[in-house]
């Protein structure tokens, strides 16, 4: 969900772009945080924990907790709370710890 | 109390309310910060230098009420946002009562919407009379509201849903309106004993207890009365009702 | 490697105020920032900012970030700014690693001030990891940096100033806030904040604390207890309330991994928000050159952390051999700006904390 009037804040938003998450097509804007763009589309659950599986969403959003981690463009590990989004990412929920599939 | 459940309670307010006299003088400052906190901008802000200064910056701010002409200029600069100008001098029946607001959408000039109390719980039905909003005001803006005179010291906040309009049942039992309820004052029934005889209202099974208050609170908006002074209902049986158009005569619950 | 004579890391209102007053002198000072901006907590930030005129009390925080960024710019000659970059590791000797767009860089400063702030400490309850649990600051981040809303309505655990503040934003922002849950007895943050949220209609529930989180895949609800004068739950006491989120604000530690690696001698300091490092009053620790400022030195606030900043500015570039006519002026003004701030009620536990590491 995004805000969108705000009484004391404007957002600048910038260029809207494509990405796709898990072989879905979605909306953005460039720049954001990847976690960002995810949760404004309405998907809080970005992984499952290595060894309990638990469903794993953001927590810290600055970068310190590594709750975020996802594969990116092929890379996996990424923090996508503090990674910018761009044209034509593609985004996948992470297996495991991390090893490409 | 306030400090467990943030809500001032009487003693706290106590020497923040501006004698009678100075009330009946037209509009004032007044101040709801009780706690020591390293905070000084009311006096600061103050062009008129009616918040006293101060000795350190905890101090709790003292208003010398005689030197405070209600402009307003404080509210919008206290981070506490524990400001209000009251005016009592407004109506015969209403004062003014004006908060800082700082949520979207604002609301229109000579619209209503609810007034709520320092719980948030609502207490009247308040007429916006004006929304100040200038660039000095730097997002917080100001709004007056009309509210019965003696719900100037209980009015805090609003809310922008108007949960008195016409539409809004008063007497959920006997299905009195909130329309018809104004409509019965309109034609002279000027007492909770006259419209509970006319109207039923508070002769349900709830025996008043939803609707007493909401009936009080509107005759003193549209008459001016003080709630403090009306007498007390009596519980008589009920007398012959007399049915308005759009009741729908029940069956006699008592 | 890169050499430096100041280099100040952490770009909130401490290292900000300290670059100021630093390259004000004439200071050639690095100021390393791991965020994308400058600004720190203050880029958060939408309320209005108490204090007095001096450090910008009733401009909102926001606009204080942009206040200070101004100011350093009068000063670009003397300072290099890092962006997007952060100090990984710190050694004996002084010099540090800093890692910007994936590179490593290797800085050698004469002195540093490390104003790095705090992070958010955490609280343990059965599924405490459930999506739609998440730190105050993320909070923040997400809908007031990001323009997105966390959720439909939120549970805020803590009623310090930060959680009645969020919470207050969270309202701004169009979410709904449910209640405002603390374990201690009394409400800890100032009492116009609490009196604010309560005008709204959210409750406050002091003497209570979170018992459970329910939720498959992401929050859903959350059990409520309340707790005795021991603090211990009351059995039967339990109550539920329906959210998608659930905003953690129990306070903050400082973020003193730095001052560890450079061997500073730290202590462990509860009034200010844990281990703390061992300062002198111009703020230099138990290492010669090494100066320390803002929350990372003990939490309180964005307008002692101004002060805190400039006084270590000042003190570090005059040991560095800069001077001004009016150094000790400032210098005088600085320690009676944070002798102010700290008198009051609040201010109490933080002197008794500071008396405790400051030789
Ligand atoms: C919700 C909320 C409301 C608040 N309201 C008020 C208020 O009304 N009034 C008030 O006075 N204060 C308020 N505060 C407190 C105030 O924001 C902080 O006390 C203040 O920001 C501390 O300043 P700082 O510079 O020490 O730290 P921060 O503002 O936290 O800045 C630290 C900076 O260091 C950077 N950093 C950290 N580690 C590294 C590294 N290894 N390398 C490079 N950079 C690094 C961080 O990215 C950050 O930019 C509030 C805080 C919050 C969260
Ligand atoms: S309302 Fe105006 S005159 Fe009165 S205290 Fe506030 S600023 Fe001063
Ligand atoms: S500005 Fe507001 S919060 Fe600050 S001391 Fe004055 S009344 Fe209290
Ligand atoms: S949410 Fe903590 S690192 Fe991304």
């Amino acid at each position: 969900m995004r805000i969108e009037e705000h009484p004391i804040l404007s957002f600048d938003k910038g260029r809207k772009v494509n990405f796709i998450f898990d072989g879905k097509a979605y909306e953005g804007y460039e720049g954001e945080p990847i976690a960002a763009a995810l949760h404004a589309a309405g998907i809080l659950v970005l992984g499952h924990s290595h060894n309990k599986q638990r469903p794993r969403g953001f927590y810290c959003a600055i970068g310190n907790c590594s709750s975020c981690l996802m594969v990116v463009n092929g890379q996996p590990n990424v923090r996508v709370c503090t990674e910018k989004l761009q044209e034509g990412m593609v985004v996948e929920t992470q297996v495991g710890k991390g090893d490409l599939r | 109390m306030l400090e467990k459940t943030g809500v001032a309670t009487e003693q706290d307010l106590k020497n923040s309310i501006p004698s009678k006299e100075r009330l009946a003088k037209g509009p004032v400052a007044v101040i709801e910060c009780f706690q020591r906190i390293p905070c000084n901008p009311c006096h600061t802000s103050c062009k008129r230098g009616a918040i006293q200064p101060f000795a350190d910056i905890n101090d709790v701010p003292v208003i010398n009420v005689e030197m405070c002409n209600g402009c307003g200029v404080c509210v919008s600069n206290c981070p506490g946002l524990s400001i209000v100008i009251i005016d009592e001098t407004y109506s015969e029946q209403e004062a003014l009562v004006k908060i800082p607001y700082e949520f979207l959408p604002l609301p229109e000039e000579g619209s209503f919407v609810t007034g709520l109390d320092r719980e948030g719980k609502p207490v009247c039905r308040a007429k916006v009379v004006k929304v100040l909003n200038t660039k000095a005001m730097d997002r917080t803006p100001l709004v007056s509201l009309a509210v019965p005179k003696d719900l100037s010291m209980t009015v805090r906040f609003m809310k922008l849903n108007d949960i008195y309009s016409d539409n809004t049942f008063v007497c959920r039992c006997e299905e009195l309106t909130m329309g018809e309820l104004r409509e019965l004052i309109r034609k002279g029934y000027n007492t909770v004993d006259e419209i509970k005889r006319i109207s039923r209202a508070g002769m349900g099974p709830c025996q008043g207890r939803t609707c007493r208050q909401l009936i009080m609170q509107e005759l003193a908006a549209s008459t001016g009365s003080k709630m403090a002074d009306m007498p007390m209902t009596t519980f008589r049986p009920p007398v012959k009702p007399i049915k308005l158009g759009t009741i729908a005569g029940g069956a006699d619950h008592e | 490697m890169r050499t430096t004579e100041l280099a100040i890391i952490g770009g909130g209102p401490a290292g900000l105020s300290a670059a100021i007053s630093a390259a004000s002198l004439g200071t050639k000072v690095t100021l390393i920032n791991r965020d994308d901006d400058l600004g720190g907590q203050l880029i958060k930030q939408t309320h209005m900012f108490f204090g007095s005129q001096k450090q910008y009390a009733s401009i909102r925080g926001i606009d204080i970030a942009g206040i200070l960024i101004k100011e350093l710019e009068k000063y670009q000659d003397n300072i290099e700014i890092m962006n997007d970059a952060t100090v990984i590791s710190m050694y004996e000797d002084g010099v540090f690693s800093v890692v910007q767009n994936e590179k490593y860089i290797k800085i050698k400063p004469q002195s540093t001030i490390i104003a790095t702030g705090a992070s958010e400490k955490f609280l343990t309850f059965p599924n405490n990891d459930l999506p739609g649990i998440y730190g105050a600051g993320a909070v923040q981040t997400l809908m007031n940096v990001h323009g997105v809303a966390p959720g439909k309505s939120v549970v805020m655990i803590g009623a310090g100033n930060i959680g009645l503040i969020v919470s207050y934003q969270l309202m701004q922002a169009g979410i709904q806030v449910k209640a405002i849950v603390d374990a201690s007895p009394k409400i800890g943050g100032y009492l116009v904040h609490a009196s604010k949220i309560r005008r709204m209609g959210i409750p406050i529930y002091t003497s209570h604390s979170i018992k459970y989180a329910h939720g498959t895949d992401h929050l859903e609800k959350v059990t409520l207890s309340r707790l005795d004068e021991k603090w211990q739950q009351i059995p039967g006491s339990e109550f539920d309330i329906e959210t998608d989120v659930l905003c953690i604000s129990v306070g903050l530690s400082p973020l003193t991994e730095l001052l560890w690696q450079q061997g500073c001698e730290m202590r462990f300091v509860p009034e200010l928000g844990g281990h703390v490092p061992v300062r002198n009053e111009n703020l230099e620790t138990s290492i010669k050159g090494v100066y320390v400022a803002g929350d990372v030195a003990g939490v309180e606030e964005a307008s002692s952390a101004m002060v805190e900043g400039r006084l270590a500015g000042l003190n570090a570039a005059e040991a560095l051999g800069h001077t001004s006519r009016d150094l000790e002026d400032k210098r005088k003004d600085c320690v009676e700006q944070l002798n102010s701030l700290r008198s009051g009620h609040v201010g109490e536990k933080i002197l008794s904390g500071l008396s405790k590491v400051t030789v």
